[in-house]
């Protein structure tokens, strides 16, 4: 790799996300400890697929983003066998044929549609400034997202669609789409709300229900919610120490080592703990802003934005829910919930951020 | 540095960070409310679903009788529960369960599926099936110690005492009354336990122990009770009768000695029984007594001094008052009699005349001064009051009937609490059940001291009244059937007509009732019977005054209150009463005593009770080691067999000695000399025999603590004078 290309390399975002995935292997290690004999099982795990998004990651720096630009039709085909395959042969964990199982392994391939999908977009909407300014052209994006959002929400997976029209609207509102034409699709999705709740499943239903009051079923769709609050408010300030979780180590805490592994940093960590890990994130935020704005090009300010449209609502969507701020989806938090693809996709992702801030000046001959 | 990038995507990109910034805070914002303002909340509700409360139960006091018999008491019982969490096969492990718990598998398998960290499947199972469960060993489904009321005597005392339930809560009877004093508080053990239930070997645990409950000790005598329930069924058998009740009490301070009711139910089984058998009839029953309640207007009579006790009153056959007209049972009339052969008669008439001549409000101020129309006050739940009508609503009719017992309506513990009064020298005593309450540690807690409400009538009257009613209980007076040979017995009969569906009497039912007290001098016995819709003959001296004649004569010779009255031999043989007739029979007929020994004491009574013989029991301990009489002996019914108790032999040499080295006197009434030299040298005592025949007498008393060695006397008589 040419040096000059390592020497932009935006080294604070890198050490964030190395403290980022350092801290969620201490938290990963103690949501364990109730779970198993062996409590380093998902610890060890876990530094297998760092270590491979690592890898990946490396991997993305050494091509040129111009390059994924080029494949993304490729990409986005190869998605929607993916997609199509999980439907057709897909495993199913936890009430959602999400998965296709290789081996000892099962890999999530919507983490990485989520990817493609901002590929696919900062490459449309960087390539038709004016055409997206016109309905037909907000049309055409929405058709890119809602091919393989259909095939997802038959998984069905309500949270990583959620996660699509993040991007989706984040990408478009940088994009340079009329904010007008926004607010009037944001205003007429809410107005189709209640037509929408008719598709839901009754589990669906019954997450949004105890949103709004968990006590009405607290053994059953009210659990998470309840146990969530109890494990991040007995937690108070300074937490209950490290591996000293009453929620966590007794398993009251359902999923703590993935999509509730927020509730186990509030408990055994507390307040402090929590607001180290928000700041962290809101670093990287800032600093991927910073890679947008300076960006060569159009497209590589679309990525960016796309992929910290992702992170956001990532963390805002998991940890909302662990504090009763949001209904509950399965939804992990990056660089901090136990997971291969969502390890390996948020790594990707990263690598893009990067890859953009190391690309940002035009080559000097 | 800046590049492609216009103007507008950055104002657009920056508008996005704000967004994340607001997100940041939001998030930040909600953490602050839920770890600070509400942390504690939080913490409190973690330590409530991580440290599980388990109530240890606290064992209920026993209920004692007077003697310190035991009549309710606690063992322990496994109930069986489950944690569905650790079941793996809800279906497998129901049908393994099914049969031992006595469940559908279905039932079974939905409780086993519940999503509840603790299911109770039974309570209180029996030793068998919790061994079987045991055995089983299935996962997810354990036992847990509790406590089980059981009534070592079955059905006896029933209604007095009531029974508790699978919570150990009193529901009815004494378990109910004294359930303040008998329940005790729970205990707690605090154990930390996971979220499938499980609890946590090293957790933090707690506990706190049950305070027991407190031990009740009664004023009934369980022998007195036996005897009662035995006469009272023997006669209910007889009459083939709809129910009955009986009374023993103690005149002198209300505690009553038995309380009978038929039919009766098993409190050990209480549920498997109607409800209507659970109902205690002698105090919630309200019902006419007839001529009984004459002692009343005898009583008010003689004190406000209408009548003297030799007034003397015509009787025609009937009476007129007003348009009406009173009919005496003797349609052919009693011709002038004394006021004391009115009584004796039970003259119709004759009480119309004195009750008239009392007038309405002198004689209902009496009625309420013997108690009717309130609750006595007894200890036990569900009292009625009865039916006495305000004195100004009474026509003339209606005073005149009442003088006969009739337009009243009474509880059987309301008259026998206003005879007792009669026969306690004018003062009406409280009745009550409970004469102690000992906490485990022996203490008393609460004692009861006898209750006078109030000086009903003067003591001149009330000896004058016990002679008058001691005339109705000779061989010519109604009450005829409830003489025993040698005591004075004071009493009144009553039949009444049982008022019928549409107003107006039931034809062909009737309540024969006999209420009386013993000695007639010096009274320690009230003893009352009712006997509801007998078939055949329903004069109460024919069907109630014969049981309360048993019921004396065996408490008489239980208690050791020995004869008072001179008995004229020749008198006796020529007798051709029913006592008579009863005392051939039951020396025609004997028994050969059962061997007993080596039975539990539940065992050998029951055997005891079957052949119609009594048992007094002597010692501590589960096995019966001795007995007296021996096994093959042949004795007259209802003969006293002696148990003697202990633990294998180590009782065997020591007899009946307490810590401290003395030992009870047995009770050697009613034994030959043989026997009796045979039951004071196993107890290690001399004997020193004045008289022949059968023992009447004894000193020290039964029951007196004495040393090793101590000289007994006892006193013979001819069997003949004892039947």
């Amino acid at each position: 790799m040419d040096r000059k290309l390592l020497k932009n390399l935006d080294y604070s975002v890198v050490i964030t996300v190395c403290i980022l995935l350092s801290y969620s292997l201490f938290i990963i290690t103690s949501a364990s400890f109730g779970q198993f004999a062996d409590v380093y099982y998902y610890l060890k795990r876990q530094i297998v697929w760092d270590i491979l998004g690592i890898s990946i990651l490396i991997f993305i720096l050494s091509i040129d983003y111009n390059v994924i630009k080029k494949a993304s039709r490729y990409l986005y085909g190869f998605m929607i066998v993916l997609l199509l395959a999980v439907l057709l042969i897909g495993a199913e964990h936890g009430g959602a044929k999400s998965w296709i199982d290789i081996g000892p392994f099962s890999m999530q391939p919507s983490e990485f549609s989520k990817i493609i999908i901002i590929i696919i977009l900062a490459k449309y909407l960087s390539e038709n400034e004016t055409l997206i300014k016109t309905w037909r052209g907000i049309f055409l994006a929405f058709l890119y997202v809602g091919i393989p959002l259909l095939f997802i929400l038959k998984q069905p997976d309500l949270g990583t669609a959620l996660v699509f029209f993040a991007i989706l609207f984040g990408m478009l509102f940088a994009g340079g789409v009329p904010i007008k034409k926004l607010m009037l699709i944001a205003g007429s999705g809410i107005a189709a709300l209640p037509i929408l709740w008719n598709f839901l499943d009754k589990y669906q239903k019954n997450r949004l229900i105890v949103f709004i009051d968990p006590n009405v079923d607290p053994l059953g769709a009210g659990y998470h919610v309840i146990q969530s609050k109890i494990a991040v408010g007995s937690g108070g300030l300074m937490g209950k120490g490290l591996f000293k979780g009453t929620q966590n180590l007794l398993n009251f805490l359902p999923e703590q080592h993935t999509d509730f592994i927020f509730s186990v940093i509030g408990e055994e960590l507390g307040f402090i703990g929590a607001i180290v890990l928000l700041s962290l994130y809101l670093f990287l935020l800032w600093k991927g802003i910073k890679i947008a704005m300076a960006a060569k090009d159009k497209f590589g300010t679309l990525l960016v934005v796309g992929v910290l449209s992702m992170y956001t609502f990532h963390i805002l969507e998991n940890v909302g829910m662990t504090i009763g701020l949001m209904p509950i989806t399965g939804i992990p938090l990056p660089f901090m919930s136990y997971g291969g693809s969502s390890t390996l996709a948020n790594m990707i992702a990263l690598g893009i951020i990067l890859n953009v801030r190391m690309r940002r000046q035009k080559i000097m001959f | 540095m800046a590049g492609a990038v216009n103007i507008m995507v950055r104002r657009r990109i920056t508008a996005l960070f704000l967004i994340m910034g607001c997100i940041s805070f939001l998030l930040t914002f909600r953490l602050v409310w839920i770890q600070f303002i509400r942390s504690e909340y939080y913490q409190e509700e973690a330590l409530k679903q991580r440290m599980r409360e388990v109530q240890v139960e606290p064992k209920r006091g026993i209920i004692f009788d007077r003697n310190k018999k035991e009549l309710a008491v606690s063992a322990s019982a496994d109930s069986v529960f489950a944690v569905p969490a650790e079941i793996k096969n809800a279906h497998k492990t129901a049908e393994a369960l099914a049969e031992v718990v006595d469940m559908e598998v279905v039932y079974l398998e939905t409780l086993l599926s519940k999503k509840q960290s603790f299911v109770w499947i039974k309570r209180k199972i029996d030793d068998k099936n919790s061994q079987k469960i045991r055995s089983l060993d299935l996962d997810g489904i354990g036992l847990t110690e509790e406590s089980k009321r059981f009534y070592p005597n079955g059905t006896l005392a029933a209604q007095i005492l009531g029974f508790a339930g699978i919570d150990s809560q009193g529901l009815d009877g004494l378990e109910l009354y004294y359930d303040q004093y008998l329940r005790g508080a729970p205990g707690w053990i605090v154990a930390e336990r996971d979220a499938t239930g499980r609890k946590i070997p090293q957790g933090e645990q707690k506990y706190l122990p049950p305070k027991n409950g407190n031990d009740v000790i009664l004023t009934i005598d369980e022998v007195i009770q036996y005897i009662t329930e035995r006469e009272l069924s023997k006669a209910m058998q007889e009459t083939q009768a709809k129910s009955g009740t009986a009374i023993v009490m103690d005149p002198k301070t209300g505690g009553i000695l038995a309380l009978a009711n038929y039919p009766t139910y098993d409190p050990n089984h209480f549920g498997k029984y109607p409800q209507t058998s659970w109902r205690n009839a002698s105090i919630s029953n309200s019902y006419e007594p007839g001529s009984t309640f004459k002692t009343i207007t005898a009583a008010a009579a003689l004190e406000e001094g209408k009548t003297t006790i030799n007034d003397h009153f015509f009787c025609s056959g009937s009476i007129k008052v007003g348009p009406d007209r009173i009919k005496c049972s003797h349609t052919e009339g009693h011709g002038s009699q004394s006021f004391a052969d009115i009584v004796k008669n039970s003259c119709n008439p004759g009480f119309v005349t004195v009750g008239q001549r009392l007038g309405k409000d002198v004689f209902g101020k009496y009625i309420k001064a013997f108690g009717f129309g309130e609750k006595t006050g007894i200890d036990l739940p569900g009292e009625a009051k009865g039916i006495v009508r305000p004195p100004e609503q009474l026509r003339p009719i209606d005073v005149a009937t009442n003088s006969i017992g009739q337009g009243i309506a009474v509880t059987p513990i309301q008259l026998a609490v206003a005879v007792s009064a009669v026969a306690n020298n004018g003062k009406l005593m409280q009745p009550h059940l409970l004469k102690e309450v000992r906490s485990p540690d022996e203490k008393v807690i609460k004692k009861v001291t006898p209750t006078i409400v109030r000086q009903v009538i003067s003591q001149e009257t009330a000896k004058t009244l016990c002679e008058t009613l001691a005339g109705v209980v000779t061989k010519n007076g109604t009450g005829r059937n409830a003489v025993i040979e040698g005591y004075k017995i004071a009493g009144k009969t009553g039949t009444a007509q049982k008022p019928g569906p549409h107003g107006g009497y039931a034809p062909g039912k009737y309540v024969g009732s006999f209420v009386g007290f013993v000695p007639a001098d010096d009274p320690r016995l009230t003893v009352l019977v009712s006997i509801d819709e007998p078939k055949g003959a329903y004069y109460g001296g024919t069907v109630a005054a014969p049981v309360v004649r048993e019921i004396m004569r065996d408490s008489l010779q239980y208690l050791g209150i020995p004869p008072s009255e001179p008995i004229d031999n020749d008198k006796g043989q020529n007798n051709t009463g029913e006592s008579s007739q009863y005392l051939e029979e039951s020396l025609n007929r004997t028994i050969h005593v059962p061997p007993l020994t080596d039975l539990s004491i539940v065992e050998a009574r029951q055997m005891a009770k079957l052949l119609g013989l009594k048992v007094q029991i002597m010692g501590e301990g589960s096995k019966v080691v001795n007995q007296i009489p021996k096994a093959n002996v042949r004795v007259v019914p209802d003969t006293t067999i002696i148990l003697y108790l202990g633990d294998e032999q180590k009782n065997m040499a020591q007899g009946n000695t307490d810590q401290k080295g003395k030992m009870e006197v047995p009770d050697v009434t009613g034994k030959t000399i043989r026997d009796v030299a045979e039951i004071i040298s196993y107890e290690s005592m001399d004997i020193n025999i004045h008289g022949s025949g059968i023992a009447v007498r004894q000193k020290p008393h039964a029951g007196e603590k004495v040393n090793q060695g101590t000289l007994v006397e006892v006193w013979f008589e001819p069997p003949s004078v004892h039947e």
